[in-house]
């Protein structure tokens, strides 16, 4: 279990902080051999069905207690890596882990690891009843607890929404725009993001229920009032065009701009040279482009990025490239010029490219053969009998 | 969900396998390739637009396939007709006849044109684009027919068709037409190319074939009620 997994490594660094002192060897072996005299004794005598108890449950307390004993392993995996304790990230850790524990097994999810309690111990819901058995919330035997209340707890808002525009219409007040929620640029959380907000699953027609009704709720014309509730329940968006790395601008020994990058599509991998000398000659692996691929199609695909950007007599690409299939080759290249270009283009230009799909790597690769087919998805000639 | 595409490459596995699915997940756009469109001014654009546009700039867009590119001489339909031309992969030859196809139409329209009396020579259409976007569109059915069982029998119920079915027939129809009903010593780009002109003045063996299925969905307008969706 991975749980025990952690537990071992964070505790065994704390125990390697103070390996100095003697007295505490002797105690850890000591508590080391009551440990295994109690897990000696098999719950069988005790007449316990392990099955039937359901996922193992964690006390505050224990994750209080795991988080603790994380930070301050971090702390001295840190001093044992020789890096300071105080930015130690997550990915040091994993890195020094591996380093100081490696392991060549074939499932990644079986080596050693050390992550924050959160994230090994799966979020439970807290115990719902009380010692007496009788279950905290009212809505227990539903089965959907959380889910339920939620939904109760909107219906219970449009109620009040609806009363306040009855008052205000009493009063004279009332005006059919009234005060809409501002949302921004956001979206509804996904059914995956409620289950996670709710712990709890959801079907997706108890999803598709959650929604109409938080969009009734939106439509009504004071729903301003309840902003920071739908809020809750809105994911937002950032710019995707934010999210790519451009290449940075280099000048080589004439003073000639040259930028450089990689790309990659099926399984071709390729590296272009982008210079600003103004001849328009492309070198793919030593030969010229009309050499390396005869077939028009593929030189189109070289030329787009530069086409859609109207650069195409200005630079000279220099391309190496290797494996995959001439397609796939042409792909690969199409991708690294479009990222070396974008060192010369502005924000907007960079926007363009990426809605012409040209920044995006491709994700189709071969689909594998199944057992009982003959390929992908040919099956063997049905016989009757 | 958002949020967990960033590792781009990595494969989008639906929870339940459907048959056909991508590796796209579904939250990504289609990518718009044709230049035009981002080179409209501020000015021109209405509210809606720029909702719209503000709106793709949060999604993420598909990779654009490898046959397309923004230049003038790619057009979609000419890219779906040399797509299912295509046999076992080899696109090298479907683009050839395709190419060649188009110049013949050329040839023969020029040949027609610089034969005509002065006063006709407007009329005649030279650009081979144009005529194959009107050929096409002179074999796409209006109504399809559908086989529906009642009563144990089956019946062929007249039934609207999408856009996409439409073109699909019109394309299917005539690839089929020039491979089957041609001489055996006639090329493929020969026969194609007149077909086209055909189809262009509404004659020959595809529009004809539309027309036969537009006639069997008229008299069988009695069954149209048993379509259910």
């Amino acid at each position: 279990m991975a749980a025990s997994c952690v537990r071992t490594v964070g505790s065994f660094i704390g125990k390697c902080g103070h390996c100095s002192l003697g007295i505490n060897t002797i105690t850890s072996q000591v508590s080391r051999q009551v440990l295994n005299r109690q897990i000696c004794v098999s719950s069988a005598l005790h007449g316990k069905n392990i099955a039937s108890m359901g996922p193992e449950k964690f006390t505050a307390e224990f994750i209080q207690k795991q988080v603790e004993e994380y930070n301050i392993g971090k702390r001295h995996l840190a001093n044992m890596m020789g890096e300071d304790p105080e930015n130690f990230t997550q990915e040091d850790i994993d890195r020094s882990i591996a380093y100081l524990f490696p392991s060549s097994l074939f499932v990644k999810e079986a080596r050693p690891v050390m992550k924050h309690p959160d994230i090994i111990f799966p979020k439970q819901k807290a115990a719902q009843w009380g010692e007496d058995g009788r279950p905290f919330h009212f809505l227990f035997y539903t089965g959907k607890q959380a889910y339920y209340s939620l939904m109760h707890d909107l219906y219970g808002k449009i109620l009040k929404l609806e009363k306040y525009q009855d008052r205000l219409k009493v009063k004279g007040l009332f005006s059919s725009e009234g005060k809409k929620a501002s949302l921004g640029l956001s979206r509804w959380l996904t059914k995956e993001e409620l289950e996670q907000l709710l712990v709890q699953p959801t079907s997706q027609q108890d999803y598709n229920h959650f929604i109409q009704l938080i969009e009734r709720l939106l439509s009504m014309p004071y729903s301003g009032t309840e902003e920071e509730f739908i809020l809750r329940y809105r994911y937002q968006l950032e710019a995707e065009s934010r999210k790519q790395t451009v290449q940075p601008l280099q000048k080589d020994e004439k003073g000639v701009a040259f930028s450089s990058a990689e790309g990659r599509r099926k399984t071709s991998n390729s590296s272009v040279i982008l210079r600003d000398c103004g001849s328009g000659r492309v070198t793919v692996n030593g030969q010229d482009y009309l050499h390396y691929f005869p077939f028009l199609q593929h030189r189109e695909q070289l030329m787009f990025p530069l086409q859609f950007v109207d650069m195409l007599g200005r630079f000279d690409l220099q391309c190496t490239v290797s494996g995959g299939g001439p397609s796939s080759q042409a792909g690969a290249l199409r991708l690294a010029i479009s990222r070396a270009l974008l060192s010369f283009l502005s924000e907007g230009d960079m926007e363009n490219m990426r809605q012409a799909g040209l920044l995006t790597p491709d994700p189709r690769v071969r689909e594998r053969k199944k057992p009982g087919q003959e390929g992908a998805r040919r099956k063997f000639t049905w016989k009757r009998r | 969900m958002a949020a967990s595409i960033s590792g781009l490459l990595k494969p989008w596995i639906p929870r339940v396998f459907l048959v056909r699915w991508s590796r796209y997940n579904p939250y990504y756009l289609e990518p718009e390739v044709r230049k035009e469109v981002y080179n409209r001014p501020e000015t021109e654009l209405s509210a809606e637009e720029k909702e719209q546009q503000e709106l793709k700039e949060m999604r993420s867009i598909k990779a654009a396939t490898g046959g397309i590119t923004s230049s003038v001489f790619s057009d979609p339909s000419i890219s779906k007709f040399t797509n299912m031309m295509m046999k076992h992969g080899n696109k090298a030859l479907a683009r050839e006849i395709i190419s060649v196809t188009l110049e013949t139409v050329k040839r023969k329209q020029v040949e027609k044109y610089h034969k005509a009396p002065a006063g006709k020579k407007d009329e005649i259409e030279c650009n081979p684009y144009v005529i194959f976007h009107q050929a096409l569109e002179n074999c796409k059915p209006v109504v399809g027919l559908i086989s529906v069982p009642k009563g144990g029998r089956f019946y062929q119920v007249p039934v609207p068709l999408s856009e996409n079915r439409r073109r699909f027939l019109a394309m299917k129809w005539m690839i089929t037409e020039c491979r089957d009903n041609k001489h055996r010593t006639t090329p493929m780009h020969e026969k194609l190319s007149q077909e086209l002109l055909a189809a262009f003045i509404k004659e020959g063996n595809v529009v004809k074939k539309r027309n036969e299925m537009h006639k069997v969905a008229e008299a069988n307008r009695a069954y149209a009620h048993y379509r259910w969706w």
